[in-house]
């Protein structure tokens, strides 16, 4: 592997999404907005969220950019004539997954770092006690959810079926992961639905204090089946032309 | 001369239609090559084969020498600058930019405008440095003056002679004659799946025949004919001439260009 030419297009590709409004919208104006106006509802309404307020609007900003950012953003590579270009100039097929990969989760991580210095400014949200382990467990979530991305975004080529395809995966992360209520609440099935995304596992981890295997472990497994996904996608997508 | 490219056998069938029915073909070192068809005839197909961007079904393809490629339908992210593509590609491929040739291609231009802003021929013209970026032995281009101004096409064109002259083996696939006929040294026309004819332009001329179109301007009009057997056929036009007391003003002979051979031998006439 070129490792001089690969760290310039993941730093490129960084620079691409920011002037791209897509990923800005969803890796911060959405979130940080959902933030600022759910966060004052929340903590006048139930005082008791101020404990969770940032791991919740974390949940939410990194599912909203990985679910709905990344996928289009891998739409507009793998589903076009891009993916052609790059393979004619001497990139290998998986460069563009791999640079909007790692380009959404320094975005996602900058966006989830905004949310944890100003929840308990705006909301006088709790800061987790073990910091280290917060981004430990911010990290693995971000590597969960942003596979998941990348799968949906590497299997769907269509653009209008993706932004469906998208909601399919963000809302159930949103709606049965705790972030809104507690999953208690929710009927059985529904309940084990969500323990099948991410964001439940995630929030639970960062909820923690601590890198709980009993929440690790399901997320490595998710991980790791995206990534096995987003592999043999790739390998169609070279076989197929 | 050296073999730069080698197919033999080519086939390949999208479902149940066949696209190539057994291509055979040759390009040698150092000469400009022109794949010709009409649309559909395979020409994008037989060049994506040969790059590799494409599996076949049967056949052999010998490449001997690194290669560059121009795609016909080829994209870059929507906020991309020039400057920033040929960057990244000059590095996948261990190269530096090459500023001679961006500046002869216009590229300094328009290298910080965003790639969607790009007009087509402003973007053909990116693409064709991008093929270059690695120093290639071969340069494959497919329709590589489409969009393209006159200013732009020529200006390409004083490129590929020099490229050609500089060493490089070029492959095109064009559909404009006028261009194929000023830049190529061979040819060869894909027709119903197979290559009908590969070789010089005069080799093609002899093989389809010899039809001139004559033009005589006299006192009395303007008469216009073809003709195969040009010596018997003016001969005795010009006594008829003369034999009327009539007397030529002008005499034009056309010997036909390459389209009107390439149409000839794709609808069949004369082979």
């Amino acid at each position: 592997m070129n490792i001089r030419a690969f760290f310039y297009g993941v730093g490129l590709q960084m620079r691409l999404d920011i002037r791209s409004r897509t990923l800005l919208v969803t890796c911060y104006l959405v979130p940080l907005l959902f933030f600022a106006l759910m966060g004052g509802i929340f903590t006048s309404l139930m005082p008791e969220t101020k404990a969770t307020l940032t791991q919740a609007m974390t949940v939410m900003g990194v599912s909203m950019g990985a679910l709905i950012g990344v996928p289009p953003s891998l739409a507009e590579v793998y589903g076009t004539d891009i993916k052609k270009a790059y393979r004619a100039n001497g990139a290998p097929l998986w460069f563009g997954a791999a640079t909007v990969f790692l380009s959404a989760f320094f975005h996602l991580f900058v966006m989830s770092c905004i949310l944890l210095v100003l929840s308990p400014v705006l909301f006088d949200a709790a800061v987790p006690q073990n910091l280290p382990a917060y981004f430990l467990s911010l990290a693995v979530f971000l590597l969960a959810s942003l596979s998941l991305g990348t799968a949906v975004g590497l299997s769907v080529g269509n653009q209008a079926k993706l932004t469906m395809i998208s909601q399919i995966f963000f809302l159930p992360s949103i709606l049965l992961s705790g972030i809104l209520f507690p999953i208690s609440y929710l009927p059985k099935a529904l309940e084990i639905l969500g323990w099948l995304f991410p964001a439940s596992w995630g929030y639970k981890l960062m909820l923690d204090g601590g890198l709980r295997l009993s929440s690790f472990l399901p997320l490595c497994a998710l991980f790791a089946a995206a990534c096995a996904v987003c592999v043999l996608r790739l390998h169609r997508l070279k076989t197929e032309s | 001369m050296n073999e730069k490219i080698q197919v033999q056998g080519l086939t390949k069938s999208y479902g149940a239609h066949a696209v190539l029915k057994g291509v055979d073909l040759t390009v040698r070192e150092g000469e400009i090559f022109a794949l010709l068809g009409v649309n559909g005839a395979g020409k994008t197909t037989t060049l994506e084969c040969v790059e590799g961007m494409r599996k076949y079904d049967g056949g052999h393809i010998t490449v001997r020498g690194k290669m560059g490629i121009q795609l016909q339908s080829a994209s870059l992210p929507a906020h991309i600058k020039p400057k920033e593509a040929v960057r990244l590609f000059a590095m996948w491929n261990h190269a530096r930019p090459n500023t001679q040739i961006a500046e002869m291609l216009g590229i300094p231009v328009f290298e910080n405008k965003p790639y969607a802003s790009l007009s087509t021929g402003q973007k053909r013209r990116l693409h064709l440095l991008l093929a270059l970026v690695g120093d290639p032995d071969i340069l494959i281009l497919d329709e590589p003056t489409a969009g393209l101004d006159v200013e732009g096409r020529l200006a390409l064109h004083e490129l590929i002679r020099r490229l050609r002259d500089g060493g490089k083996t070029i492959v095109l696939a064009s559909h404009d004659m006028a261009e194929v006929e000023s830049l190529c040294d061979r040819i060869a026309v894909l027709h119903e799946g197979k290559i009908a004819f590969a070789g010089t332009q005069r080799e093609l001329t002899e093989k389809v025949g010899r039809h001139y179109t004559v033009t005589l301007q006299t006192t009395r009009g303007k008469a216009q004919f073809a003709a195969e057997d040009i010596a018997s056929t003016l001969l005795a036009r010009l006594q008829a001439i003369r034999d009327a007391g009539d007397s030529v003003l002008d005499l034009q002979i056309d010997r036909g260009t390459l389209e009107e051979h390439f149409i000839r031998l794709t609808k069949g006439e004369s082979v």
